[in-house]
């Protein structure tokens, strides 16, 4: 039996929490709300030169080979920073499906550049007004020839202003539901309009990309065409199991805020933290950390094992942290009292990355079902 | 991370499995499950299994072999917890004398108190009890009035336990008294006796809980005696050796856990049979929802627990962390017996045997608010994470 990240894993974590608490840690986050992004991106380039771009792609793309649970300590330092970028949607999501459905040409156009540190890769499913189900993919690309005419819009793309390539999931065939949806990547030039979308979480970039008819060769289509659906079920085992951990991060941060000021809080006479109104709140903080913190270090570790219960271990993860996180960071503000309320205050910036996240490619209700039918319920 | 067990931890597993096969009371592995009703034969039952285990070599596997154990590793433990839940093996009738006092004993007792006691626990000749709350002396254990007072050779005992597990059957009792009065410190001046149950002075009544069993008792302790011989440890230093008594019984959380995950199990079970107007109710959308948020938390839970146990077998004792364990048990075990009455609409007020569906759906939601009570309550818990764990400051008047 053993249940803990390695030492050197840990290690690592050591090196990350170092870097990003010298670069300032929501520092980044805060800024980039404003608009500015030069801190971030040399950040970003740092913690690539830390090897973080790496750790899941092959050495023969320049990277490092190695494990899913080697990226946790990443996400972990990344949530608890509440660091802006797409590292979640490219390393999570895009690098995984390159290397299981990618053509030659494609990992080698795209693996070394992430290894580098050089490209990030954002995702586009959901459309205005529509749902997060294969109905809600209208999207169309018609093909030309030996070429896709992509036309439609994509909402709620996750900071895809950083982004360089979107890798979007859209219909290629007429027809309904899960048939005939297609991932196809579009890079940053192939001509998509861009409209930035105002978010609760500030330090969330969402843009809407519109294509009217863009032309990509067909080699952009990812994996088998009309296998979209399926495709994309596989990629969200591995984006949940990489945001629970996301998710830890920034709940931990959230337990460290509220116990720090809880001890130099004093009212009364004595830290708030003595009384037990406070104290036990904050214990239960800590127990949902703890566990969700259990959850994803089991849902990385189930990616890469013969578990049974695969997909229910890595959809618990998810559907617990999710509201778990929302649930930590409301109690923070709490805690803090009126400051916690304020702007100056981090609080807000973690309740607001947790309910970003909520619905985020589907919903609580969506995942509890994902775990009911993954055990034959 | 590596979940996988060793060859030997798996021969072990086997070893116990196929034992139990053979040796369980007949019937039991078939489903006939029942206990005695009455007290003598339940008591008699329990004890021959506990004399059956004992004779097979399994019924402290955990003590060190000289003293008849198996020098057990913390993973065999573990294992045997899993298997005895597994087929819900019958109770442990001296689960206090097994998993705490005779450890102590064996780490700090007399030449004399092992002679005496070590064997007769094993066998399940001597069954135990703790004496440790009183009517005014709960969460606050420190504040225990019960007195001993040192005549001649002997010492005289005067107060009143209560909550005592397994008082009806006890043969002895690891009981704390006070034998002096710390103005500063009120743990101190605390001492540590074993004392004999089948004594005049001694007089047990049952309680009669609220899911209407009798597992509890009250002690009433009337000029009852005991010698110096029967102290553990010093005089007026029987805390420490309590704090030492419960650190051994250091798997019985895993076994509620193993249980809870059990239950949860034969809950998706009886979700899946039982059927409303020709429905499945696992086919509800809202039990899915709910049941499924259930299973992530008991698989956290568990997950939790290897965590913590991890933890435990690299540095070689239990860190703060594992104080979570028994506080996140008892309160899911809690919830999740209140669902499962829920879900059976207002036909599940029905019980005994009238129940829907089996009554112990019903028993299990009683039970279960003696669970976040009894070792501890959460409350208390909750103190000692924050303390323990997070270093919030300690709470007034301790």
């Amino acid at each position: 039996m053993d249940f803990a990240l390695s030492e050197e894993q840990e290690m690592f974590r050591g090196y990350l929490r170092k870097y990003l608490d010298d670069a300032g840690q929501t520092k980044l986050a805060r800024e980039y709300s404003k608009g500015k992004t030069n801190e971030l991106k040399a950040t970003l380039q740092g913690l690539s030169e830390l090897g973080a771009t790496g750790i899941n792609i092959p050495e023969v793309y320049g990277g490092l080979e190695l494990g899913t649970l080697d990226l946790v300590p990443v996400f972990e330092e990344m949530g608890r920073a509440l660091l802006p970028g797409c590292y979640l949607e490219t390393m999570g999501f895009a690098v995984p499906l390159i290397k299981k459905y990618g053509t030659k040409a494609q990992k080698e156009k795209y693996l070394p550049e992430i290894a580098a540190g050089t490209r990030s890769i954002t995702l586009g499913v959901i459309e205005p007004k529509r749902d997060f189900s294969p109905y809600g993919i209208q999207c169309f690309a018609g093909k030309e020839g030996d070429d896709l005419v992509l036309t439609g819009t994509k909402t709620l793309v996750p900071d895809g202003d950083l982004a360089d390539t979107y890798l979007l999931l859209v219909r290629t065939d007429e027809g309904d539901g899960q048939t005939g949806l297609s991932f196809v990547f579009v890079d940053h030039q192939d001509g998509a309009q861009l409209q930035l979308q105002k978010c609760i979480d500030e330090s969330k970039h969402l843009v809407e990309l519109s294509f009217d008819e863009i032309k990509i060769p067909n080699e952009r289509l990812l994996g088998e065409e009309g296998q979209g659906w399926t495709i994309l079920e596989d990629g969200l085992l591995y984006l949940n199991a990489a945001l629970s951990s996301m998710m830890v991060g920034g709940m931990e941060k959230v337990v460290d805020m509220a116990t720090e000021y809880a001890k130099i809080r004093e009212q009364f006479g004595q830290p708030i933290g003595r009384f037990q109104a406070i104290k036990h709140r904050i214990v239960d903080m800590k127990l949902e950390l703890e566990t969700a913190r259990s959850l994803s270090y089991y849902a990385n570790w189930a990616l890469e094992s013969e578990e049974q219960e695969r997909e229910a271990t890595i959809y618990s993860a998810r559907s617990f942290a999710t509201n778990a996180f929302i649930e930590v960071a409301s109690h923070n503000i709490q805690i803090h009292g009126g400051i916690g309320f304020s702007e100056e205050i981090d609080c807000h910036l973690f309740l607001k990355r947790a309910r970003y996240y909520e619905s985020y490619l589907g919903s609580v209700n969506y995942y509890n079902e994902q775990i009911a039918s993954g055990l034959g319920w | 991370m590596d979940f996988t067990i060793t060859k030997n931890e798996e021969a072990f597993r086997l070893e116990l499995r196929s034992w139990l096969e053979e040796n369980l009371p007949p019937g039991w592995l078939d489903g006939n499950k029942e206990l005695p009703k009455e007290k003598e034969a339940y008591s008699q039952f329990l004890r021959d299994w506990q004399r059956k285990l004992y004779e097979g070599g399994w019924a402290a596997i955990a003590w060190p072999k000289e003293y008849g154990g198996r020098d057990a590793t913390l993973m065999e433990e573990i294992i045997y917890h899993q298997e005895m839940v597994r087929i819900d093996a019958p109770p442990l009738i001296n689960y206090i004398g097994i998993h705490m006092v005779g450890p102590t004993l064996i780490q700090s007792g007399t030449e004399e108190q092992k002679e005496k006691h070590i064997q007769k626990i094993l066998t399940g000749e001597e069954v135990w009890c703790q004496g440790y709350s009183e009517p005014n002396a709960g969460s606050d254990l420190a504040a225990i009035q019960t007195n001993a007072v040192k005549e001649g050779d002997k010492w005289i005992i005067n107060g009143q336990k209560v909550w005592t597990s397994f008082g009806q059957f006890a043969d002895k009792c690891f009981l704390l008294a006070r034998t002096s009065y710390d103005r500063e410190k009120k743990h101190r001046g605390i001492t540590a006796f074993l004392l004999d149950m089948h004594q005049p002075g001694v007089e047990t009544k049952p309680i009669i809980q609220m899911d209407g069993k009798q597992e509890f008792n009250e002690v009433y302790l009337t000029d009852a005696i005991a010698s110096d011989a029967d102290i553990v440890g010093e005089v007026d230093k029987g805390w420490r050796v309590m704090i030492a008594l419960m650190l051994h019984e250091r798997t019985g959380i895993g076994a509620e856990l193993f249980t809870l995950e059990k239950r949860f199990n034969d809950l998706v079970e009886m979700a899946k049979e039982h059927e409303v107007n020709g429905q499945p109710l696992l086919k509800d959308s809202f039990i899915r929802q709910k049941m499924a948020g259930l299973y992530a938390r008991v698989r956290g839970s568990l997950l939790n627990y290897y965590r913590n146990l991890t933890i435990t077998l690299k540095q070689g004792h239990p860190g703060a962390e594992s104080s979570i364990d028994k506080l996140v048990v008892s309160e899911l075990t809690k919830e999740m017996a209140a669902f499962a009455m829920s879900i059976q609409g207002h036909q599940g007020v029905l019980w005994k045997e009238d129940a829907l569906i089996d009554t112990r759906w019903q028993e299990n939601f009683l039970a279960s608010f003696g669970q976040t009570i009894g070792g501890g309550t959460s409350e208390v818990q909750r103190n000692t994470i924050g303390e323990r764990l997070l270093g919030l400051p300690k709470d007034l008047g301790r």
